[in-house]
């Protein structure tokens, strides 16, 4: 096959094959987060709808994915709202999703925003740039003050089972 | 009565008994608490769920607890040679029943008692301790009767004490199971049927709806239609039985 007619295939094949949106695009209002374990914190994206046309019946989705490559993620342990029903951009326009996150287990993982069409022919959904977060270890031994309860009261019973003991035994 | 019921619990209590599994199950709550309330600092468990599962767990125990000390309610005074200075007291049958029944409940109280405390420091902060602490008082009597009566009713008719306390204790498991089960073995009315019928699963579920999804109280009443017959029938069967059925000897032959 001649380098012309390989140049031509091609492009048809670029010409007929199912694009991501025309004139939409993601972005983040960060590009790297460092949190603690238990902790929660928000990024922003922002979805642009740079085309003449208004672009409504899109979906933006949250995915979350572990980078170190040794840790499970349940997405939805991270962020109780991956979902979102966007309402029409315009043209020209832009939209703004806070995504609240919680930091549920150490290390590094993958933030990003796909976003895509409800209806009509499927195309790849449109990304944004992966947000990097990394959660670093902490460990809690008295939570909100349970330490003196969760000893003091198994003591206090324990010392008065001792003591009925002790007066039986006597 | 009474007399019964105040020497039955000077034993339980000043016995030491009813103290070291008291002392138990403050152990058990302070684990579940610590670990409810670490992983709630980091934010993998909300504030009701956390309460929901201390609280569950509390009646869960609390009602094995009265379970197990009516279970050994006549087969074990039988097997320690007490029962028939018990039965020749001027005391009628029924009134040693009743008796023993409120000694094995009183177990339940001291556990609710013990719980009160776990479950106010998991709900402050979102105004759920009152509703928490009244659900899991009507919920864990109306099963610790069911239970304390049903451990009772087997201990009458018991051969041995071991055979008591091991029938209550395989009941008491076969009415968790259905909580063990998956979500997805959960759906569809055969299962709903049947989680509504076993006053267990029934009660648990009716104080998950209250704790964890903020209902009304009367919003899923429905869920506790079983463990109020339950703890009916089967606490008037064991004042029945225990009135019509104590004897010396246990078993078929007895």
């Amino acid at each position: 096959m001649s380098s012309a007619r390989l140049a031509l295939l091609i492009g048809l094949l670029l010409a007929f094959a199912p694009a991501a949106q025309a004139g939409l695009s993601v972005s983040n209002d960060r590009t790297a987060i460092a949190t603690k374990l238990g902790h929660k914190f928000v990024f922003h994206s922002t979805i642009r709808n740079d085309s003449t046309a208004p672009a409504g019946g899109l979906v933006a989705h949250l995915n979350v994915v572990d980078l170190s490559g040794h840790t499970y993620v349940d997405p939805e342990d991270w962020s109780s709202h991956r979902t979102r029903y966007l309402a029409p951009i315009p043209a020209g326009g832009s939209t703004t999703l806070p995504w609240p996150m919680n930091a549920v287990n150490s290390g590094t993982i993958g933030v990003y925003v796909a976003v895509l069409p409800r209806s009509g022919a499927p195309v790849p959904p449109t990304t944004g740039p992966t947000l990097r977060v990394r959660i670093q270890d902490r460990k809690t031994l008295n939570s909100g003050g349970i330490l003196p309860l969760a000893l003091g009261l198994p003591a206090l019973l324990g010392l008065m089972a001792l003591g009925v003991r002790f007066r039986r035994a006597r | 009565m009474v007399v019964v019921a105040g020497q039955e619990l000077r034993d339980l209590w000043l016995g030491g008994r009813g103290l070291v599994l008291s002392f138990a199950l403050s152990l058990l709550l302070s684990v579940i608490s610590y670990l409810v309330a670490t992983n709630r600092a980091l934010n993998f468990l909300e504030q009701r769920e956390s309460v929901n599962l201390t609280l569950q767990v509390a009646i869960a125990v609390g009602a094995l607890l009265a379970l197990l000390t009516a279970a050994d309610a006549v087969s074990g005074e039988r097997e320690r040679g007490t029962l028939e200075s018990l039965l020749v007291t001027p005391v009628s049958r029924l009134e040693i029943s009743l008796g023993k029944l409120l000694a094995a409940l009183s177990l339940w109280a001291a556990a609710f008692v013990i719980t009160v405390p776990y479950v106010w420091f998991l709900a402050r902060g979102v105004g759920l301790v009152g509703n928490a602490i009244a659900v899991g008082l009507v919920v864990g009597t109306l099963l610790a009767i069911f239970l304390a009566s049903f451990g009772f009713l087997i201990s009458v008719f018991a051969a041995s004490n071991r055979v008591s306390l091991s029938l209550s204790l395989l009941v008491l498991l076969a009415l968790f199971v259905p909580t063990q089960l998956p979500s997805s073995a959960q759906q569809g009315w055969a299962s709903d049927l049947l989680l509504r019928l076993n006053p267990m699963t029934a009660g648990e579920h009716y104080v998950g709806k209250i704790v964890t999804n903020g209902h009304a109280w009367s919003q899923d009443i429905s869920w506790l239609v079983s463990p109020l017959i339950a703890a009916a029938l089967f606490a008037a069967t064991a004042l029945v039985a225990g009135a019509r059925f104590t004897r010396l000897r246990g078993g078929a032959s007895g």
